[in-house]
């Protein structure tokens, strides 16, 4: 019972690790506290099941195709709304998000309606057998997803110039631009990523839970306090953090009662920012306004 | 250095030919009566308005709507306008107000008088004690605190079975003392409870109280060093911005005579209120009621079309953002500002004064000695 439950919850986990990822490379980037991430999901989960449904496609040709139209929102939306007040201070850029976010719920609404679809691709109900703990394909599947997207960063920020530089702009981005690095083109990769994230995170939470617009609200209050677990700067701390809010949430559901599934993860920001306000790990930068 | 070449650049700027010190203590004291009497206007209007001939009530519950939001409005641009903190969980004080006073109302049957304030009183213990713990932060982690602390109260509304979640709390309808009140009752206490808070918070920021806000907000460092108490005055522009909040929640509760958690379960009527903040822009008295106005009417007139005021909503926010930063409000009174400011220039304001005046610093003495 205790394994079931800390396995699924750590596949819930790694769903807001996604969603935590992108919070956090997308703030220390760019200082903005990116409330459309969720959204991006959901319109890739909505994409997901229009070329599923409408053109016939197999679920690993859509999945490249959904990321790369994911990418393409993330990019737009910098170039669109975010560059022309990319000098301002974070309450406009964090508004500016919400904007988009509105916009996004509302064409989502307009779009494909308001009430909630099923994903066509439901993996098998059968549940795998772990050590005794049973977990559903689903879950076991989109954990793999969430890993292999965590080591392809790994790499990503340690050895390509990209990554590397993109790295450099976080630390100092003035000094990065003085030492040739195209900031701008940074920062559009910084949302192309964030919009890359978010449709795993729409995808693979789509067959789990039923596709509508709402469907990424709590997925991004979760992935925001799995943020701040890593101070908004540390992906590993956000990573920890968002398998700690997987679990412990859970938990709290499964002894508890479902009751208190959704507060816990209130209560640990409460206990973090009481007792740890800089995160995890201690990291403390860009903490000021 | 910098000042003598501030001193140099005026030089060659036009003088004005008489320094009259009286001439523009007059003009301000002008300004400041316009200003008034532009308030007044507004409010007369409001007061008359239930009385105009073809009002019914259904329309003077409309504009009690938007006045429960400008409230609410209110209660975020004490904090954001002034001391430059932002909260994007307002709903969760909302919910608090409005459930406190249908409790009350309920249970013992207290009026809408008691409700407010036990509501208000509420939100604002609670924004206290919330106050202890997120105020030690700055902004981005703030928001997501406070966030977390509206979906917190949206599950609890939720779930907990005293406050009946969806199948929600119906409430007798209002009562002012012993009197039962309608809409146009309704109207005039709400008008009654918005005044009382601009009233409030215009003698706030002109008291030590704003004045110690307003220097946390300009520069926290500079402000602590002159010994401000910088987690004693947030807590406390927290707690009055919770309170005014909550008294609007309360408002907001009792106008439909019914509360459930459809509505104050849902975390994005929290940051409904601060984008009629940032739409309006905060630090002006009529930026809350611009906001407000726009929040409320926005989906009442497209009605049938709820996405598309969806869509229509973030556009107009993106728009402001980029081009009016500092909210319609702003942009509106500009015209104006501009030619008070152009009246102030004439009789001499901004130009070089004869006499280096009381309130010049220690520090820009010397440039003004050193002038040939």
């Amino acid at each position: 019972m205790l394994g079931q439950q800390i396995l699924s919850g750590l596949a819930t986990g790694s769903v807001y690790a996604l969603t935590a990822i992108a919070v956090v490379v997308v703030f220390r980037n760019t200082r903005t506290i990116n409330l459309a991430q969720g959204d991006f999901g959901m319109i890739a989960a909505f994409l997901g099941i229009l070329f599923i449904k409408e053109f016939d496609l197999n679920y690993y040709v859509m999945l490249p195709l959904v990321v790369l139209c994911s990418m393409a929102l993330g990019v737009l939306v910098e170039r669109i709304v975010m560059r022309p007040i990319a000098d301002s201070d974070w309450l406009t850029l964090f508004t500016a998000t919400l904007g988009v976010y509105y916009i996004l719920h509302g064409a989502a609404g307009w779009i494909w309606g308001r009430d909630t679809k099923a994903f066509p691709v439901t993996f098998d109900a059968e549940p795998v057998d772990i050590f005794g703990a049973l977990i559903s394909q689903g879950h076991l599947i989109n954990m793999g997803w969430a890993a292999a997207i965590g080591i392809v960063l790994f790499f990503f920020f340690k050895y390509t110039k990209q990554g590397i530089a993109m790295r450099a702009v976080t630390d100092d981005p003035e000094t990065a631009l003085l030492m040739g690095i195209p900031v701008r083109f940074i920062v559009l990769l910084t949302w192309g990523m964030a919009g890359f994230l978010a449709a795993f995170a729409g995808v693979l939470l789509a067959p789990i839970v039923y596709v509508s617009p709402e469907m990424m609200d709590e997925v991004l209050i979760k992935g925001y306090v799995a943020a701040v677990f890593g101070g908004l700067y540390s992906i590993p701390g956000a990573i920890i953090g968002a398998l700690m809010i997987g679990v412990a949430e859970n938990l709290a559901g499964g002894y508890l009662g479902s009751h208190f599934k959704t507060a816990t993860a209130f209560v640990m920001i409460v206990v973090l920012l009481t007792f740890r306000p800089q995160g995890l790990f201690g990291i403390q930068k860009r903490r000021e306004i | 250095m910098e000042q003598r070449t501030d001193a140099d650049i005026q030089d060659q700027s036009p003088q004005p030919t008489k320094w009259d010190r009286s001439a523009i203590v007059r003009l301000k004291a002008r300004f400041e009566r316009q200003n008034w009497a532009g308030v007044l206007f507004l409010l007369a209007c409001a007061v008359a308005f239930p009385m105009l001939p073809g009002v019914e009530g259904w329309q003077a519950y409309t504009v009690a709507l938007v006045i429960i939001y400008i409230i609410a409005a209110q209660g975020i641009s004490v904090l954001v306008g002034f001391t430059g903190l932002v909260s994007v969980g307002h709903g969760g004080f909302l919910a608090i107000g409005a459930y406190t006073s249908a409790l009350l109302t309920k249970y013992f049957e207290t009026d809408i008088i008691i409700g407010l304030i036990s509501g208000g009183l509420m939100a604002g213990f609670i924004g206290f004690l919330l106050g202890l713990i997120f105020l030690r932060l700055s902004g981005a982690f703030m928001a997501i605190g406070t966030l977390g602390f509206a979906f917190f109260v949206g599950t609890v509304v939720n779930n907990v079975p005293l406050f009946e979640g969806r199948e929600g709390i119906s409430l007798p309808s209002n009562k002012v003392m012993f009197w039962e009140i309608g809409d146009i009752g309704f109207y005039y206490v709400s008008l009654t409870v918005l005044a009382l808070v601009t009233l409030f918070s215009y003698c706030m920021v002109r008291s030590s109280v704003g004045r110690a806000f307003m220097a946390l907000r300009d520069s926290e460092k500079a402000a602590e060093a002159s010994g401000v108490n910088r987690v004693l005055y947030r807590t406390i522009a927290f707690s009055i911005s919770a309170f005014i909040t909550g008294m609007a929640g309360v408002l907001n509760g009792h106008i439909v005579n019914y509360i459930s958690s459809e509505v104050y379960g849902d975390i994005w009527y929290s940051v409904d209120i601060l984008v009629a903040v940032v739409v309006g822009g905060s630090a002006v008295l009529m930026g809350p009621i611009i906001g407000g106005i726009f929040v409320v009417m926005l989906p009442f007139m497209l009605e049938e079309l709820a996405d598309f005021a969806f869509i229509l909503k973030g556009v107009v926010l993106i728009l402001v953002l980029i081009f009016a930063p500092a909210g319609i409000a702003e942009v509106l009174g500009r015209p104006i500002r501009n030619m008070r400011a152009r009246l102030l220039r004439q009789a001499g304001y901004g130009g070089r004064e004869p006499a280096p005046a009381e309130t010049t610093s220690v520090a820009a003495a010397p440039s003004q000695t050193e002038k040939p």
